[in-house]
């Protein structure tokens, strides 16, 4: 079935300013290349530091040699995990920059790279220390244990890196419980703060009364600084200023609930449709449990006090989310965010293509309260297996028909073999992303859907020709 | 835009490194002469162990010979200066050099000492004093080692075992 229904009515005559967004966009596109530009100076400044300290004269012996290139590595090594720890940090300055999912790929990218550094740096310095001194690497490593202060926590740490990497891939890989990879993951702070003492206790670079030093350590404060303000501080004020408490719980469809919540101050909240929170409901056995939500409606505002209601609406996917059907009305809700670029601080463009699938339907609804356009110059593409699948339709279609964008439901089966993001009946009748949404390569494109077929809307976008900048993607994953 | 991310990347860390490079050249040079004049002064500093607030615990430990021949200078050895056996350790070598005079020893001169980083310099400064004071008083090698200076002080007691048996042939 493919039931399309272009509707078009004029309203709201706010004028959406084009030029704000290609301003907008030059900016964040900028910041995106400083950032990069900003981590790679961080990487060899590392190096630099050791150069500006004559390291390169270690260079002179075979044993310097390989002291040397442990060192470097080292401290290339540290200052990448310095960078991971950063794109986790959740601070506002790379959200806004590249989104949420983008620094979580890059700190992905980085880990076995930091790991191979840091082994390399263990093995390198053991091998040099003992050419030095006429010991193998292993005897040289149990004296260093035995006779230098903090290195016994050196050797621990990257034992716990070790674990740390290899625990992500296998999770990766297996899918083992988000639960295990936490817990694992919090190790990784462990492994940091075990490696710190040795690197200015036995570094020679970072020896008191060295301009190195005080570099270092600006750099390792200010990392831990940014995780404890963004990831611990912010959350807590933003879960005691708003006072979230669950007011209701709604089913739209079989095993798709609406959680409706009341809290205070909600107004700075506002233009955040379609960016998501971490949930917490504080409820006996939930508490712990976060949830990557995004909101499926602006703010709705009770009165000038900022008083007001936010709402999410989920589909029952894992054990956690299958709790939450079952939520009690007054549960109090701690949150963390706004996070991600899905919202109107990504737009480039006048004109804009929501495109939804399934539950990912619920974003593109909240961003199409809010978001600029004129009257005719939005689209919007819903797509599920029926009309009962395409959640939120009434509201949606309600919305297109206020703010005058064109709505099209894309319901049926998909295609076998080839995957398509349409259904298989409009592919047939030769439907492609530009038949629904001509203006495609001049509009943004914002897409909320299961992976695979989110990718294929990305490639039909490609192909239609749309650029990078106008392509919004968001997964949810941590 | 991803090439002018690159592209400034580059440069900026080509220019960092250039940079770093540069005033290394410059530390190369003088950190040679500084570790040199550390370990010469630290042969003619004082035998007080006031000034450096190092945690002293240095004194005659007087048990368990580590080696077991020529545990101090008998009388049998000679007057004269000996110098100890280069020890290697991994922050850069230790020799020492004594002083014998009517079979005491009377002065402990570092020739060499850990001087690989500004680190092991640092270090080889607060210990060399404590250890010859160590040393003079004990009249033999088996004194204490300094605590954080653990590799010096076991490579400077070596070495100084060596320039005893010299002493002592």
């Amino acid at each position: 079935m493919n039931s399309s229904r272009p509707l078009a009515s004029a309203a709201t005559p706010s004028r959406p300013p084009a030029a704000r967004f290609r301003r907008q966009t030059r900016s964040r596109l900028l910041r995106a290349d400083l950032l990069t530009v900003i981590a790679w100076a961080s990487v060899s400044s590392a190096v630099a530091l050791w150069l500006a300290d004559g390291g390169a004269a270690g260079f002179a012996t075979p044993a310097g040699s390989f002291t040397a290139l442990g060192i470097v590595a080292g401290l290339a090594g540290m200052d990448l995990v310095l960078l991971m720890l950063l794109l986790v940090a959740r601070t506002p300055l790379i959200d806004g920059a590249v989104g949420h999912d983008r620094a979580l790929e890059f700190h992905r990218k980085l880990g076995k790279p930091s790991l191979y550094l840091l082994l390399a740096h263990g093995i390198l310095v053991a091998i040099g220390y003992g050419m030095a001194e006429g010991l193998d690497p292993v005897s040289e490593l149990v004296a260093l244990w035995d006779l230098v202060p903090d290195m016994w926590l050196a050797i621990v740490s990257i034992g716990l890196f070790i674990a740390v990497v290899v625990t992500s891939v296998v999770t990766v890989r297996r899918r083992l419980p988000y639960e295990f990879w936490y817990a694992v993951h919090l190790l990784t702070y462990a492994a940091v703060l075990t490696a710190i003492p040795h690197q200015f206790s036995v570094g020679g670079l970072f020896a008191e009364g060295t301009w190195q030093r005080w570099y270092w350590l600006a750099i390792c404060i200010a990392t831990g600084a940014a995780l404890a303000h963004y990831r611990v501080l912010e959350p807590a004020v933003a879960t005691a200023r708003h006072r979230l408490t669950v007011s209701r719980v709604v089913t739209e469809a079989p095993g798709v609930v609406s959680v409706e919540m009341t809290g205070r101050h909600l107004d700075e909240l506002a233009g955040n449709g379609g960016r998501f929170f971490i949930w917490r409901f504080l409820a006996p056995g939930s508490w712990w449990h976060p949830h990557p939500f995004s909101l499926s409606a602006e703010p709705v505002l009770f009165d000038s006090s900022g008083r007001g209601r936010l709402r999410i609406t989920v589909r029952n996917l894992g054990r956690g989310s299958a709790q939450l059907a079952r939520l009690r009305p007054g549960t109090r809700v701690a949150i963390e965010g706004p996070y991600g670029l899905f919202s109107t601080a990504a737009r480039s463009r006048d004109r804009v293509v929501m495109i939804g699938a399934g539950i990912g339907i619920t974003p593109i609804r909240a961003l199409l309260e809010r978001t600029p356009f004129e009257p005719g110059k939005a689209t919007v593409l819903l797509r599920g297996h029926s009309e009962a699948d395409l959640y939120l339709r009434d509201e949606i279609l309600e919305l297109c028909r206020r703010r005058g964008a064109t709505l099209f439901h894309l319901t049926g089966p998909r295609t076998a073999g080839e995957h398509s993001w349409l259904p298989e009946a409009a592919v047939h009748s030769g439907h492609r992303l530009a038949s629904y949404a001509p203006d495609i390569a001049g509009s943004d494109v914002y897409v909320c859907g299961p992976d695979a077929w989110a990718r294929s809307v990305i490639t039909a976008a490609r192909a239609a020709g749309a650029r990078d900048e106008q392509l919004h993607y968001e997964r949810f994953d941590w | 835009v991803r090439i002018r991310a690159a592209v400034s990347a580059a440069l900026a860390s080509a220019g960092i490194l250039l940079a770093g490079w540069q005033s290394g050249a410059h530390v190369a040079e003088t950190g040679n002469t500084a570790a040199t004049s550390a370990a010469a002064s630290s042969g003619t500093a004082s035998g007080s162990s006031s000034g450096t607030g190092g945690s002293n615990i240095y004194g005659p430990s007087g048990s368990t010979g580590s080696s077991g021949t020529a545990g101090s200078t008998g009388a049998a050895a000679q007057a004269g200066t000996f110098a100890g056996t280069a020890v290697p350790t991994r922050f850069g070598t230790v020799q020492v050099q004594i002083t014998v005079q009517a079979g005491a020893i009377t002065d402990v001169t570092a020739l060499q000492l850990t001087d690989n980083d500004r680190k092991s310099v640092q270090i080889s400064n607060r210990a060399a004093p404590l250890l010859r004071a160590a040393v003079i008083k004990a009249q033999s090698a088996q004194v204490q080692t300094i605590s954080g200076a653990t590799v010096t002080s076991a490579a400077y007691l070596t070495s100084l075992q060596g320039a005893l048996d010299a002493a002592n042939r």
